[in-house]
């Protein structure tokens, strides 16, 4: 009895410790999200009471030309810049995990550009993109390029300027894998150098076998964090030209801020969540296959 | 040894903790607070408007002359707040229940806002203070109805007009006379606009590249929704409430405006227009002499004051070219904009909001106003002292074509905000010559209706349910 007793203090107790982030999660985080499909299924302009509405938010969202070419930009710009930044990254690490002089000092060079804020990057690349005074252009034209991309002015260019600039922030990722590069077992490089493996097979054989968990750890990361891209677009070319580079989370942010369409905006909110669900789980299940988890 | 380093250490860690926390403590028991800076007994009536720098030192002397006057005779004290994205703060404080007793929206906001019951009618406050439709330039007033009722008045106001380089056109004169082009006058009609505009172009003939350029519809391109104007069409009838994208005066318009990029070459006009400072800077292609016409409100005289003193004297403004002007309906043609104070549903103090939203309506208020913002005045009756003495010295063109019969306010459109995205896309796929004129007005069309439709069904349904 007495033990029982004890045992229920310890779970108050517990509970009561735990109650601040319990109470912030529930109120700011599980009923909004409870709240946001039940509007996902209703007219709600947030001025006016909810009208509920069925379906119609998701079979108008089915048709919708603007909603499937702001979800093509995003899967376009993440099914390149993800892999892009990761291979960059990676690269990146492995040459920052070599003994060199001043090493300390590339790696705090590379990680810099993601302390800037978005919008303070956003601003300079918006001058280092432009067409006729921009650095990048006028060093292509001193290259010999007669006729250098229009970038944020161009409808063919404007994306691959966006998946350009995201490679300028990959110093986050850097990190996490010279974190994981930095684990690997010696052992096992002078094994494989042993077996007279070159460099290119140590690093096939060895490093990526044993940092497949932060590549996995990055790759969620990745797609969760491209399929939500927004202040950088936003900023440099708001969506334009031509809707070129109108990603998915702008169409959401302004149907809920400008088109005063809040439920709609929530079943577009609930259909990226499926997505990146999807994405996620399709990673994860692939991941049996290339991750290997050290001890397994 | 070690143990007494140790003790000693940890007495030291206490200490820094202890000294930490109890300046922590101490400050927030008994630190410095802000202090509320309005005098004691009065009523605070909230304002939250778009403006900083120069315009927010305007309006803010504007409140300081209110609260000074009769705010201090009638017990009310008005706190301005510069607010950036304010129609979306507006909305997510209304939608609250917390909104600020006055909100300086656009106009383009009102119609969106009135549609759903978020602004209050203000027929009845500016009846009884004499504030009628006569008191108004027409187009304002119609500016600040929804659907007939009255749900703002203006701060600031402006109409568009051609702004045109003497200097160049002087420059250029042999150029312009060998076409039978007047180089003492602005272009009448938008036939002459063209002719002017290619007798004022320079383009490497090499490499097809624009140096400058008479005029570009792209250029601010502030405007282009409502181009049509000038070609006597509008894609919206208020009376039966549809799009009329496919109007064929609607259809030429655009058809205008991709006349140019042809001519000069998509790729071309692009380029050129990167070189483009931003509007409030020396590089402003009209302030830079880059382009030599463009189509812009009285403020633009403002900022060549002070951003290129050197062009004062060398321009001058006139109405903006319709196809035909002899026709009446095309005869001093413009489009007029506004910024207007309004109170949003469920603000604490209206009564006491509309004392202030009434005194900026006073003649002699809006007049410094509108002066200090280099606008014109939306009233009907203007005084001679603010037509003469005002930094434009073509406000008069400004505001004559304000006060003339075919001077349009932006369409009362519930779904303003997606008919601005629509027509964006819309223009920027023109300029690139990637949709022709008819396609591209045409899938507007359909979207739009469809969207508005399904607006108004649902306004309907909610009407039905409140009355049921």
């Amino acid at each position: 009895m007495a033990s029982v007793r004890r045992q229920l203090r310890a779970s108050v107790i517990g509970l009561a410790f735990v109650s601040p982030w319990l109470i912030g999660f529930l109120v700011f985080t599980l009923v909004p999200v409870a709240l946001s499909l039940y509007y996902s299924f209703c007219s709600y302009s947030l001025l006016q009471p909810p009208l509920f509405k069925g379906l119609e938010n998701y079979r108008t969202l089915a048709t919708d030309p603007v909603f499937w070419q702001a979800l093509r930009n995003t899967i376009v710009y993440g099914a390149v810049a993800l892999p892009l930044g990761m291979l960059a990254a990676l690269c990146v690490a492995m040459l920052l995990n070599s003994k060199i002089s001043g090493v300390s000092i590339y790696r705090t060079i590379v990680f810099l550009p993601s302390l800037v804020p978005a919008v303070a990057s956003a601003m300079l690349w918006l001058w280092l993109f432009n067409s006729k005074l921009g650095l990048i252009n006028t060093t292509l034209v001193a290259l010999g390029v007669s006729e250098p991309p229009q970038w944020l002015a161009s409808p063919r260019w404007a994306m691959p300027a966006l998946i350009l600039m995201s490679l300028w922030g990959i110093g986050n990722t850097v990190v996490i894998y010279l974190a994981g590069l930095q684990d690997v077992p010696r052992e096992l490089y002078e094994a494989a150098e042993i077996d007279g493996a070159s460099s290119l097979r140590q690093v096939w054989h060895v490093t990526l076998p044993c940092i497949s968990p932060v590549i996995f750890f990055n790759l969620i990361m990745g797609i969760i964090g491209t399929l939500q891209v927004f202040a950088t677009p936003f900023i440099l070319t708001g969506g334009g030209p031509a809707r070129a580079t109108y990603f998915y989370t702008m169409y959401l942010y302004d149907n809920a801020f400008s088109y005063l369409k809040m439920g709609y905006a929530s079943a577009m909110a609930w259909v990226q969540l499926l997505i990146v669900l999807a994405l996620t789980a399709l990673a994860a299940w692939s991941s049996k296959r290339w991750v290997h988890y050290q001890g397994k | 040894m070690r143990s007494f380093s140790r003790k000693f250490s940890n007495v030291i860690k206490t200490a820094i903790v202890v000294v930490l926390g109890g300046t922590a403590l101490g400050l927030l028991a008994f630190g410095p607070r802000a202090t509320d800076e309005f005098p004691p007994g009065r009523v605070v009536v909230d304002y939250w408007e778009k403006w900083t720098g120069v315009e927010e030192s305007a309006m803010r002397a504007i409140v300081d002359e209110f609260n000074d006057t009769i705010g201090r005779e009638k017990g009310i004290f008005v706190r301005y707040l510069s607010t950036s994205s304010i129609e979306q703060k507006t909305l997510i404080a209304t939608a609250a229940g917390v909104p600020p007793d006055i909100a300086g929206l656009y106009n383009q906001n009102l119609a969106q806002f009135a549609s759903m019951d978020a602004l209050e009618p203000l027929d009845a406050m500016a009846a009884a203070r004499g504030i009628t439709p006569d008191y108004y330039k027409k187009v304002f007033w119609d500016e600040c109805c929804f659907e007939g009722r009255l749900y703002g008045l203006v701060s600031t106001c402006y109409s568009i007009a051609l702004y045109y380089n003497r200097e160049i056109f002087q420059q250029r004169a042999q150029s312009l006379r060998a076409r039978g082009l007047d180089p003492n006058r602005a272009p009448r009609t938008i036939a002459e606009l063209d002719a002017y505009a290619q007798a004022l172009d320079v383009v490497d003939p090499a490499s097809g590249r624009i140096i400058s350029a008479g005029y570009l519809p792209l250029e601010p391109g502030w405007y282009l929704n409502y181009t049509c104007l000038w070609f006597g069409g509008r894609w919206w009838d208020d009376l039966n409430k549809r799009f009329t994208f496919t109007d064929p005066g609607v259809i030429r318009a655009y058809e205008w405006v991709t006349s140019y990029s042809k001519r000069l070459g998509k790729q071309a006009v692009s380029e050129f227009r990167a070189g483009f400072g931003t509007f409030d800077s020396p590089q402003n292609a009209f302030l830079a002499g880059t382009v030599a016409m463009v189509q812009q409100g009285a403020f633009l005289a403002n900022f060549i004051h002070n951003q290129k003193p050197s062009l004062d004297g060398k321009w001058a403004a006139a109405p903006f070219p319709s196809v035909d002007p002899t026709l009446p309906h095309l005869k001093d043609v413009t489009y007029c904009n506004c910024d207007v104070l309004v109170i949003p549903r469920g603000a604490k103090h209206k009564a006491e909001a509309f004392e202030f939203i009434a005194f900026v309506n006073r003649q002699d208020i809006m007049e410094k106003l509108a002066d200090s913002h280099c606008k014109i005045s939306p009233l009907a009756k203007v005084s001679e002292g603010f037509l003469t003495n005002h930094r434009n010295p073509y406000i008069r063109v400004f505001d004559d074509l304000a006060a003339s019969p075919n001077a349009h306010p932006t369409e009362p459109v519930p779904i303003q905000a997606e008919v601005d995205a629509e027509m964006n896309n819309f223009v920027q796929r023109l300029a690139m010559l990637e949709v022709s004129p008819q396609q591209g007005l045409e899938e507007m069309q359909r979207r739009l209706q469809a969207k508005y439709d399904a607006f108004m069904a649902d306004q309907r349904e909610r009407r039905k349910r409140q009355d049921g």
